[in-house]
């Protein structure tokens, strides 16, 4: 824990109150988002650029634990959705920047039972029979308005195999689906899923090191930005500044329409305006601190109003009775405060509390400090350190998994390769 | 004479209601709960939950003029714009996660802090207007308590309320 005091230091982010003394994320997280995998956000990011430290790397994965072997109609995003994140850039846990995607999904040939009909060599192959392509909108979150970054930008395609990708060409043509405009870039689609813990934790915490998220895939959107898009005011603060507009506050969303008709003689009609249905800020905040009568609602419902809505389960905690419970860990009884140094975390800088991933974007900070809860790098392992700061024991718990079963690239879109379904 | 009886209460009950209109419904007075805690609120949710009774808990606790202690947090509870508190004392474990949110009456937040002092948790007794209070079955219990003043400081100091 002291490492984690060290790290927020060295990102100039102070917690607002509470000593602390110590060092799985979203997946199938809460029932009605179970049912309904397009659309569960599974994981955020961010950090500054490693290549270009004016910039933010954004990462909102979704569509949980993919198996490579998923055909004939592999996994893509859906049509009928839309895909956010949300950027505050002053404190009050109100978004006030987003980005939306929104997916359209095409088909070549209707006569096959196949995705692509031959090799692909390039992302515009006529070989590919099945593409997705995508609009990307900057939002101006207080007035609603939108503006188009990009559109009819190709989704990279599913690794289906060995024999569509010969000759290990699919990362060449899933970089393909990499597009910029105007200082943004943009890539959506499979990626090796960068989550690793032991999700035999479900099992009453029966953690054991077992890598239960190597060889899966996940639907990932990478966006890295200019800073000076998100800040506050179009102004990057200077270095060391402490204000509220120090920090952005990330969460990442899916919202469905309202309305869905389902027809016997055709397709589906779907009506009305968005109703999010999916949200993640923090990891394995609605996997572990809301309990199963309100994990629905959480999805629901807007960071600003955590605390009134959830404050008591973040007070009091059930993850460090479960621990001493099942792994006899010793971990300290809640104080009479409750956990306001977890309070603190959610709200550095003086920034109000919520479930958003924050990170510092002061002049001067690097990607080399972009580490949870500062942001988050791919390579964190947020399981050990929320165990951890959970616990409070003084001492490290760990799900005994510390890193990815791949390797992350130190270029655009930095998540690795996803794993072929035929390799 | 038995046989009889009940045909005669049916035509008294009907010649009344010949010559008496129906009594123009009107709402029942919401008893008032000023003696009613934070936890028989919470017992009330809970039984929603089980018996749909949501729009009853609602109609029964919005608008009533209540005295709950609380737990201050300072780190939960800043400013007067954006000051949460416990409803339940920690370690019980946590069985909502509602917070209720506190609009003070002028003064009133310097007023607490005050008497609250470096003290943190600060537990206190407040007096104010149950102003908002959502319950449903599809979305988490918010409630905001409005007017607040401070009855209670934590030293026992018993402060002016007026509601």
């Amino acid at each position: 824990m002291n490492k984690l005091i060290k790290s927020l230091a060295v990102a100039g982010i102070t917690i607002g109150s509470g000593a602390l003394t110590a060092s799985a994320s979203s997946h199938r997280e809460a029932p009605a988002i179970a049912e309904d995998q397009y659309v569960d956000n599974t994981d955020v990011y961010a950090f500054l650029s490693p290549t270009d430290a004016n910039k933010l790397v954004i990462v909102a994965d979704y569509v949980p634990l993919l198996l490579p072997t998923s055909g004939p109609n592999f996994y893509k995003f859906s049509d009928n959705a839309r895909y956010e994140v949300h950027i505050d850039n002053n404190g009050d846990a109100v978004p006030d920047v987003g980005y939306r995607w929104t997916f359209t999904s095409q088909r070549k040939i209707g006569t096959t039972f196949l995705y692509n009909v031959g090799p692909v060599d390039s992302i515009a192959s006529p070989n590919l029979n099945v593409t997705q392509t995508y609009k990307l909108e900057k939002v101006n979150e207080k007035t609603g308005a939108t503006q188009v970054i990009m559109d009819n930008v190709p989704v990279a395609p599913w690794n289906v195999g060995k024999n569509s990708f010969p000759n290990n060409s699919y990362e060449k043509v899933a970089l393909q689906a990499v597009a910029t405009a105007n200082g943004t870039t943009a890539f959506a689609g499979p990626r090796d899923e960068p989550f690793f813990v032991d999700l035999h934790v479900f099992d009453l915490l029966g953690v054991g090191g077992a890598h239960t998220t190597d060889g899966v895939n996940v639907m990932s959107l990478v966006l890295e930005v200019p800073i000076t898009e998100l800040a506050s005011n179009g102004v990057r603060p200077a270095a060391g500044a402490t204000g509220k507009d120090s920090v952005v506050g990330i969460f990442a969303s899916a919202s469905r329409p309202r309305v869905r008709l389902l027809r016997g003689d055709r397709n589906q009609d779907d009506y009305g305006s968005f109703v999010q249905v999916s949200r993640l800020g923090w990891p394995l905040i609605n996997e572990v601190i809301i309990p199963l009568q309100d994990k629905d609602k959480y999805n629901r419902t807007s960071p600003r109003n955590d605390v009134s809505n959830f404050g008591a389960y973040i007070l009091d905690p059930e993850v460090p009775k479960l621990l001493n419970l099942v792994l006899n860990a010793n971990c300290p009884a809640t104080p009479p405060e409750g956990r306001t140094d977890i309070v603190g975390l959610l709200g550095p800088n003086t920034t109000k509390a919520a479930d958003l991933l924050r990170i510092n974007i002061n002049q001067g900070q690097t990607s080399a400090m972009s580490h949870f809860p500062n942001g988050r790098a791919l390579t964190d392992d947020v399981t050990d350190t929320l165990l951890t700061v959970a616990c409070n024991n003084g001492g490290a718990i760990s799900d005994g998994v510390d890193g990815n079963d791949k390797a992350f690239t130190t270029t655009f879109p930095y998540l690795a390769s996803p794993h072929s379904g035929n390799p | 004479m038995n046989r009889l009886l009940p045909l005669i209460l049916l035509v008294a009950a009907c010649g009344k209601a010949e010559h008496h209109a129906p009594p123009t419904p009107t709402p029942t007075p919401t008893p008032a709960l000023e003696h009613a805690t934070q936890a028989d609120l919470a017992q009330e949710i809970v039984d929603a939950d089980r018996l749909g009774t949501w729009r009853e808990v609602q109609h029964r606790w919005q608008g009533q003029s209540l005295r709950w202690t609380v737990t201050r947090q300072r780190v939960l509870c800043g400013s007067a714009d954006d000051c949460n508190v416990s409803a339940f004392p920690i370690q019980r474990p946590a069985k909502q996660g509602w917070m209720p949110l506190l609009s003070f009456a002028g003064g009133q937040f310097d007023a607490l802090a005050t008497a609250c002092g470096s003290q943190d948790p600060c537990e206190v007794t407040v007096e104010g207007t149950l102003s908002e209070l959502e319950v449903s079955p599809d979305l988490p219990t918010k409630v905001r308590l409005s007017n607040v003043r401070l009855v209670t400081a934590p030293t026992g100091h018993v402060q002016t309320a007026h509601i």
